[in-house]
């Protein structure tokens, strides 16, 4: 029974190929040339090449024209050429998630944004391809066409540089904005509002085991925001208090070793300033994400650690003898007070 | 009805509710940044700006705290009743004394138990001032570094900021969880009193519960009592220095009922008078 249902899926796969690839030939007669082009409503050429390698290539190399060309196989095309108001491709035809997605973004409510301006059109590589536009690399380049300020800026950054070194998850855009979806910063579903900065948008790497140790850092700066007055504030709904973002920036965050980074001990002042404007310059010295820790390498984590330490002892010491004390008055008393027969 | 001693007047028992407000209010606002997914927390957290009106709530009610306490400084300084709290206060070798007995009693070491006789504040009620008095003063010196950690920083490194808070914290802990045991313990869950001990609404204390929580106290208020009784100056006043008025609703006209009242209490008041 089972290699006859290997056989069938075999031969309905073979099915399902031979029914995609399409014969382009007939349409690539005329678009295979480079010299075909049309004048659009402003008079501008616009040319209307397809690559006939390109699109072999692509990821939809295997699909015919009319795959996504949906309203042109109505033979007048061929015949006379004449446009059939055909630019618009549906991929959600087929890419339903995406498209779906893709409605609610800011790209498609406030721009006229749509696939191709991101993904390209005929030769679409796979996201994994180094070619592709969307490859981690390259979506500098891709969003950095509209948003050349912020990929400057991000290009120049930590994040920015071990990405333009080729190393795998290292962050790029679509990293903390999201992909089809992204929203405006204000939008509460947002990946990078204010109220997610610190929760996911940032912890997705810097709270993540796996990528601490590959790359070397710490889940500590997490933990201890978590726990210091801004982190617990900011738990608790405050959008007052600081994230991530307030002290390390956006797009241009830095090591704290680079002289232009916020949190670089000379621009440090500064920075804390924006919010406590009498911040002195003690505010720049000393660590900043320290835990509780009496073999920490920060006399404030020690000093700390020991604080802890004491004050645990004290309260068990003082609280257990209080409840002890307490438990036997209660108990002699009750005793006392038992019925007598 | 028993007789009834007075534990603590109405400015005392104003100064208590202050207190119990304050300190409620600050271990709410103060506990739920520390603990902002805390089920108790949401109605902090779920409101817009809850977390900024919790930082200023917890400041105003720590100010409030210090005044009272700084008040409080006053009014042990300034008044006779003060001065005589601040006497009966100091912790003596006695109550460490009476705390063993009653562990003793506690724990049937003491067969029979002993009858402990203690003053007019007991360990229990020193032991509880004096951690509060402590407590206030580490948890206002934490408080305002944490408060004014700009100024603060001007001369003392960043460390000191971070023990701060960890003493902040801490201390919060130990001093709810000793109003708690300890406290609540004196004054609700005590069969003694249970369920709750009037002192604090009705400024009393019944000569059944001072027998029993401050013998010597009673004893004391006893003696005093004779003392006044043996010193009395009965040719002062007739009835015991207490103003009889002829007439209780002057101005009004006669009639047979108020006559009859006048002679009845005047009556009275020869009858009570005990002659030289």
């Amino acid at each position: 029974m089972l290699p006859l249902g290997i056989l069938s899926l075999l031969f309905l796969y073979g099915m399902m190929g031979e029914t995609a690839r399409g014969d382009n030939s007939k349409c690539l007669s005329c678009h295979g040339n480079e010299n075909l082009t049309k004048k659009d409503a402003r008079g501008n050429k616009i040319s209307l090449f397809v690559s006939e390698e390109g699109l072999k290539k692509s990821i939809h190399g295997e699909n015919a024209c009319t795959d996504c060309h949906t309203r042109i196989p109505d033979e007048s095309h061929a015949k006379t050429g004449i446009k059939d108001a055909d630019r618009k491709v549906d991929c959600g035809a087929c890419h339903e998630e995406s498209e779906k997605l893709f409605k609610t973004s800011v790209h498609s409510l406030k721009a006229e944004i749509a696939c191709k301006e991101c993904h390209g059109t005929h030769s679409i590589k796979p996201l994994s391809d180094p070619k592709s536009a969307t490859f981690q690399t390259n979506l500098l380049q891709t969003c950095g066409e509209c948003h050349s300020e912020e990929s400057k800026q991000f290009a120049e950054s930590v994040h920015g540089v071990g990405l333009t070194r080729g190393r795998p998850n290292h962050p790029t855009c679509t990293t903390c904005h999201g992909t089809h979806g992204i929203r405006p910063r204000s939008d509460p579903e947002s990946a990078v509002h204010e109220r997610k900065i610190a929760i996911t948008t940032c912890p997705q790497c810097h709270a993540a085991e796996r990528i601490t140790r590959e790359y070397r850092f710490t889940t500590k700066p997490v933990k201890s925001y978590y726990d210091s007055f801004h982190g617990l504030s900011y738990r608790g709904g405050d959008t007052f208090s600081a994230n991530c973002a307030s002290c390390h920036g956006v797009h241009d965050i830095r090591s704290s070793s680079d002289p232009k980074s916020m949190i670089h001990k000379d621009r440090l002042q500064k920075t804390c300033g924006v919010c406590h404007p009498k911040a002195s310059v003690n505010f720049s010295k000393g660590k900043i994400h320290t835990l509780a820790d009496i073999r920490g390498v920060d006399f404030g984590e020690k000093a700390v650690g020991w604080v802890r330490i004491v004050y645990i002892i004290l309260i068990v010491a003082v609280i257990g003898g209080l409840s002890f004390f307490n438990f036997t008055d209660w108990l002699r008393k009750t005793i006392e007070r038992r019925p007598k027969d | 009805m028993a007789k009834k001693y007075l534990r603590m007047t109405l400015n005392e028992r104003i100064q208590h509710l202050n207190l119990a407000i304050n300190f409620t209010i600050l271990v709410i606002t103060g506990f739920a940044l520390k603990y902002p997914e805390a089920f108790w927390a949401s109605p902090i957290t779920d409101v817009p700006l809850g977390m900024t009106f919790r930082g200023f709530l917890h400041r105003l009610s720590g100010v409030a705290t210090i005044t009272l306490g700084g008040y409080h400084l006053l009014y042990l300084a300034f008044t006779e009743r003060g001065r005589r709290i601040v006497i009966d206060m100091i912790p003596m070798w006695k109550d460490a004394k009476d705390l063993w007995e009653t562990l003793k009693n506690n724990l049937f070491i003491n067969q029979p138990a002993k009858v402990i006789k203690m003053g007019r504040f007991n360990f229990r009620e020193k032991l509880e001032y004096l951690g509060l008095i402590w407590g206030t003063i580490v948890m206002t010196v934490t408080g305002f570094i944490l408060w004014f950690k700009e100024e603060w920083l001007l001369f003392f490194p960043m460390w000191t900021f971070d023990v701060s808070r960890a003493i902040h914290f801490y201390e919060a802990i130990l001093a709810t969880l000793t109003i708690i045991v300890w406290h609540l313990y004196s004054v609700v869950w005590n069969p003694d009193v249970y369920p709750m001990s009037w002192a604090w609404i009705s400024g009393n204390l019944t000569e059944h519960e001072m027998a029993l929580e401050h013998g010597l106290e009673l004893e004391r208020l006893r003696e005093e009592e004779k003392r006044k009784l043996v010193n009395f100056d009965e040719g002062s006043t007739a009835g015991g220095g207490r103003v009889y008025h002829v007439h209780p609703r002057g101005g009004e006209k006669f009639s047979i009922k108020n006559f009859y009242g006048t002679v009845k209490s005047l009556n009275e008041s020869i009858k009570d008078w005990k002659g030289r």
